[in-house]
């Protein structure tokens, strides 16, 4: 539902500023039913809102940089373009961060294998999240270590140090990953990621699905017909 | 009497002119404890990668009658399960369950058949109720028990240890070593610590420089400090720290 979700909102045509306070107003209910703290949500989407500030402002900055149009107030149709960009992706990121905190990380690998997500990308997927956290402590160990021998301010040069760590962390992360490799050798693996569980969708899902598809649909297609 | 694991000449190097294995030749019984004890860098984990065929060098390798060659290599996966030194570096699924499942889905047993096997594996090591934890937020020693959970599941006639005394507490080292004493499977453990090997093990080998130095039963081999001194594993500093304290 997430991705139709997303679907439905990019599509929106590009300058319609009034959807996307429909849309809004389904996923705060969303937001509302799955019962996640305001304020979680809100601090990881200022996490990522620069990247979507800057996805927004690229539009009118190109413009600008190559002295196509005279931008010079904010009624300019660009800075029109670059809110519903802010909009479209604002909203698609408050959907996926809902999904993800309101679902196991492998519950998600399931249903993207469902929708026919490559079996590769699933692999990548399911060993970035399972050795992301050794990765940040052996880079915290790497950190211990070179304070430990420092006090105060380094007086080398930063960028080697810091370029040693980085070759550092990657040496011990290719060493591992040959192991891991051997590991999975060993019980029988054989480029597949074979998984016992199996996902299936009860009525509580489908009416859920039901619902709020028609409400994203009902904005798209009654509320604010395309012209 | 037929022998569980054989090893008839293996020789083994990962860079040309620098032999890791030399010339070892080594016969394991069925139901046996054998430990493999040597210094650091003396081809012990080499070794053990060869009976589960991760490493293949010259000479035979055979598990019960299988020689390990490539086609013989899922058949030998399915009979020598291998437990790594860093239960990090064996548990690579999100959840307990998927690790532990890991071995017999790729083997292609039925869902129920996996199912079962998980559930006897988790019991097996005190780990019922574990089946959605997350391995990273577990303890060592829970990891260490997950990551011979993964082989158990598989019903191993050999299991390999790589280094399973490591990072472990007391309390935790008596606990595995309970678990390890209850094992059927041909046993096969590489250890730096020769205390615990010597309440689990029936003989052991000693090896340096890749070539086996000795084998016999393993407290006549640990009690000779003349043979384990001139191969780097001299215990008279815990012999005498134990006299003084204990």
């Amino acid at each position: 539902m997430t991705f139709l979700g997303i679907i439905i909102i990019v599509s929106e045509p590009q300058g319609k500023i009034l959807p996307f306070a429909f849309y809004g107003l389904v996923v705060l209910t969303l937001i509302l039913l799955s019962r996640i703290p305001l304020l979680f949500i809100l601090k990881r989407f200022l996490i990522l809102s620069p990247f979507i500030l800057m996805a927004a402002l690229f539009f009118p900055l190109s413009l600008w940089l190559s002295k196509e149009e005279q931008i010079v107030d904010l009624q300019h149709p660009a800075f029109k373009v670059a809110l519903s960009i802010f909009l479209k992706a604002g909203l698609s990121v408050l959907l996926l961060i809902l999904l993800i905190s309101t679902d196991k990380f492998h519950n998600l690998l399931l249903g993207l294998r469902k929708l026919k997500m490559p079996k590769l990308i699933g692999v990548i997927a399911a060993l970035m999240y399972r050795y992301v956290f050794i990765l940040s402590d052996e880079a915290l160990k790497t950190k211990l270590a070179r304070e430990s021998r420092t006090a105060g301010k380094l007086k080398v040069n930063k960028m080697k140090v810091f370029s040693n760590q980085m070759a550092m962390i990657f040496l011990r992360s290719w060493e591992r990953s040959k192991i891991i490799y051997h590991s999975m050798l060993s019980r029988g693996f054989n480029g597949e990621f074979p998984v016992m569980q199996k996902l299936a969708l009860n009525r509580v899902d489908i009416m859920f699905f039901v619902c709020f598809l028609t409400a994203f649909l009902a904005i798209r297609l009654l509320i604010m017909p395309v012209t | 009497m037929s022998v569980a694991i054989h090893i008839k000449n293996l020789n083994y190097s990962y860079e040309p002119e620098k032999p890791v294995l030399q010339n070892i030749s080594l016969d394991i019984n069925p139901g046996e404890k054998f430990g493999i004890i040597g210094p650091m860098g003396s081809g012990k984990s080499t070794l053990l990668l060869h009976i589960n065929g991760i490493l293949m060098g010259e000479g035979t390798v055979k598990i019960g009658n299988t020689v390990i060659e490539k086609k013989s290599l899922a058949d030998i996966r399915r009979k020598v399960g291998l437990v790594f030194q860093n239960p990090d570096d064996q548990l690579f699924n999100p959840t307990v369950e998927e690790d532990v499942a890991f071995g017999p889905l790729n083997f292609g047993f039925r869902s129920e058949e996996v199912a079962e096997r998980v559930k006897y594996a988790l019991e097996a090591m005190n780990l019922t109720g574990f089946e959605e934890s997350l391995s990273h937020h577990l303890s060592m020693g829970e990891r260490k028990r997950v990551a011979l959970a993964t082989v158990l599941a598989l019903k191993p006639e050999v299991i390999a240890l790589d280094e399973p005394f490591s990072s472990l507490d007391p309390p935790m080292m008596m606990q595995l070593l309970d678990l390890i004493n209850d094992f059927e499977a041909t046993l096969v453990i590489v250890s730096q610590s020769l205390l615990p090997l010597v309440t689990c093990c029936d003989r052991v080998a000693l090896i340096n420089k890749g070539k086996i130095i000795a084998v016999g039963p393993v407290k006549e081999i640990i009690k000779d400090d003349d043979l384990m001194k001139s191969n780097g594993l001299d215990l008279s500093f815990y012999k005498k720290t134990f006299k003084e304290f204990f």
